[in-house]
């Protein structure tokens, strides 16, 4: 539970600065998908949006908790209880 | 026998706050005291401020449409007579700039006070609290029940805190919504519930969170998840007025009776009565001195304050005091004197400034914008009566809320003229394209790139008018 928020909150908090950023810049209405226009509406495009770049920061995030394992905690894994 | 059960109950008392670091699994239940006062009555005043503006605003109309809205589909942000679009992102800048050095400024002198008074978490923490104090009753009341067992009258009562819990959060998610989409089409799709899927799960996903934090997490929220409660420490300084105990006037703390003068028990001020403790909406105890959980409501000092008066004491055992001045016992009239330092003058400074940039741009922005893109296909082409023709597409944009007429006119360059409309007609916040062409005689001007100015002028107002530059390309 306490890795699974350590992933997701930051990420959450990153992602809503990247998705005003981005799409302040641009307008959704000009961004492709496969060379198609995007079809769907705006705020679909902004809602997705924002969950593409939760997903990424949140990426992110597990690589950063995934390399913080300790050689202990590597070694012997049956020693540590994940929460 | 009886001596080890004591033991491992004292122990098992000593052991329990140490289980408060591990938040996701154990957390020691804050049963917060509700307390009134000086600092409760300001703290109540910023709720209503803050709600009736963030409950009321989006049903103001405003030249037929909502006074605030942030129109996401039409990327246009609409602010009673203003509206900005994507171009004015400057502005946005410079106001998170602004409320960004205005934090810094307030905390710098007084420590936390967004988040003691102003904070969304803050605010309907405290509501949320209030509903559970109405149906569930007191902090006594609120902690037998919750040790009592599953009973009718418990799941009656639980079940009320958390229907008005959850209508208060579906009422909240629904108005954030409403500023984003007009809220007016929201009702109506309410009424016939025909949300469109996204709507519907924003309203959902901002209520849960509402729900989430001010009804369950509170406290935690600011402890663990609130970045700015973890760097706030460094805003401070020794003339930074924070919520203080006044440790030599309270130790030793301990209990007496009313009318007895505590130097002759050898005792100080504080009658640990733990009230402030109960009172604390983040379960801490502010004697302990200044700790990166406190908030800064003040919520202390009120509680100590009413006690101080039943025992005839002074006021202020906890009060808004400074690091300097508890040390070197100075006054109110010192406390002010020190508030005017380099680190507040510099904050202050850069504020001012940036604060009137913004009111001066705000000012003087133009109600017209023309962008001038040229025409990518061809450079540049030859025409009749040996003219060279260069075309550009121009986007108008009628930043008013009223349609507006504008003639178009080419300046620069021997021999130019203009083909295309000579005026034009736009509607009200609206954007429009127009194709131009730019003609100079083959040979008037040198081969090569010449700047010239497209001038976009309204028909109604000298003041208004746009001169943008471009070139024209004349082929060899």
């Amino acid at each position: 539970m306490k890795k699974t928020i350590e992933v997701l909150w930051p990420s959450f908090l990153v992602a809503g600065l990247a998705e005003i950023v981005f799409f302040t810049i641009i307008n959704p209405q000009e961004l492709y998908f496969f060379g198609e226009p995007v079809r769907v509406s705006e705020i679909a495009t902004y809602s997705i949006g924002f969950f593409g770049f939760w997903l990424i920061c949140a990426a992110s995030s597990l690589t950063t908790v995934f390399f913080q394992r300790g050689s202990e905690q590597i070694n012997h894994p049956e020693r540590f209880h994940e929460s | 026998m009886s001596d080890q059960a004591t033991s491992r109950e004292a122990q098992g008392q000593a052991a329990a706050p140490t289980q408060e670091e591990s938040l996701y699994a154990v957390r020691q239940k804050v049963y917060v005291r509700a307390v009134s006062g000086l600092f409760a009555k300001w703290r109540w005043g910023l709720v209503w401020f803050t709600q009736l503006l963030f409950y009321g605003l989006c049903w103001i109309p405003w030249n037929g449409r909502q006074a605030v809205l942030f129109h996401l589909v039409e990327r246009k942000f609409y602010i009673f007579g203003w509206v900005f679009w994507p171009q004015d992102v400057f502005f946005l800048a410079i106001l998170l700039i602004i409320s960004a050095y205005a934090l810094f400024f307030f905390t710098a002198i007084a420590g936390r006070l967004w988040c003691g008074y102003a904070c969304p978490q803050t605010v309907y923490t405290e509501i949320f609290m209030w509903i559970e104090q109405k149906i569930e009753g007191d902090r006594n009341k609120r902690m037998k029940l919750d040790k009592s067992d599953m009973s009718g009258r418990k799941a009656r009562v639980k079940g009320l805190k958390y229907a008005a819990w959850i209508a208060l959060s579906l009422w909240t998610g629904f108005t954030f919504v409403g500023y984003f989409t007009p809220i007016r089409e929201l009702v109506q799709s309410a009424l016939s519930f025909s949300f469109g899927p996204w709507e519907l799960f924003w309203i959902l996903f901002y209520s849960s969170f509402t729900y989430l934090m001010a009804g369950v997490m509170r406290e935690q929220v600011c402890k663990y998840m609130c970045p700015y409660a973890r760097f706030q420490g460094v805003m401070f300084d020794p003339d930074t007025l924070v919520i203080t105990y006044d440790d030599e006037r309270g130790e030793p703390r301990g209990a007496r009776k009313k009318g007895v003068d505590p130097r002759a028990l050898n005792k100080g001020d504080c009658v640990d009565c733990g009230i402030c403790v109960q009172v604390c909406p983040t379960g801490i105890d502010i004697r302990d001195g200044m700790q990166y959980e406190c908030i800064g409501c003040a919520a202390c000092i009120d509680a100590c304050d009413q006690v101080m008066d039943k025992m005839n004491y002074p006021r202020g055992l906890i009060r808004y005091s400074t690091e300097n001045a508890v040390k070197k016992h100075w006054g109110m009239k010192e406390i002010l004197a020190h508030v005017m330092r380099p680190r507040t003058l510099v904050y202050g400074a850069i504020l001012g400034v940036v604060t009137l940039a913004f009111v001066w741009g705000l000012a003087t922005r133009s109600p017209l914008r023309v962008d001038i893109i040229r025409d990518r296909a061809s450079l540049a082409r030859e025409v009749a009566d040996g003219y060279i023709e260069n075309a550009y597409r121009l986007q108008v944009m009628n930043m008013t809320e009223a349609p507006r007429s504008f003639a178009l006119t080419l300046e620069g360059g021997e021999g130019l003229r203009m083909v295309g409309p000579e005026t034009i007609e736009i509607g009200p916040a609206t954007t429009q394209a127009v194709t131009i062409q730019a003609q100079i005689p083959y040979g008037a001007v040198e081969p090569g790139s010449h700047g010239i100015h497209v001038v976009v002028q309204a028909l109604d107002d000298a003041k208004v008018r746009v001169k943008e530059h471009t070139t024209f390309i004349m082929p060899r």
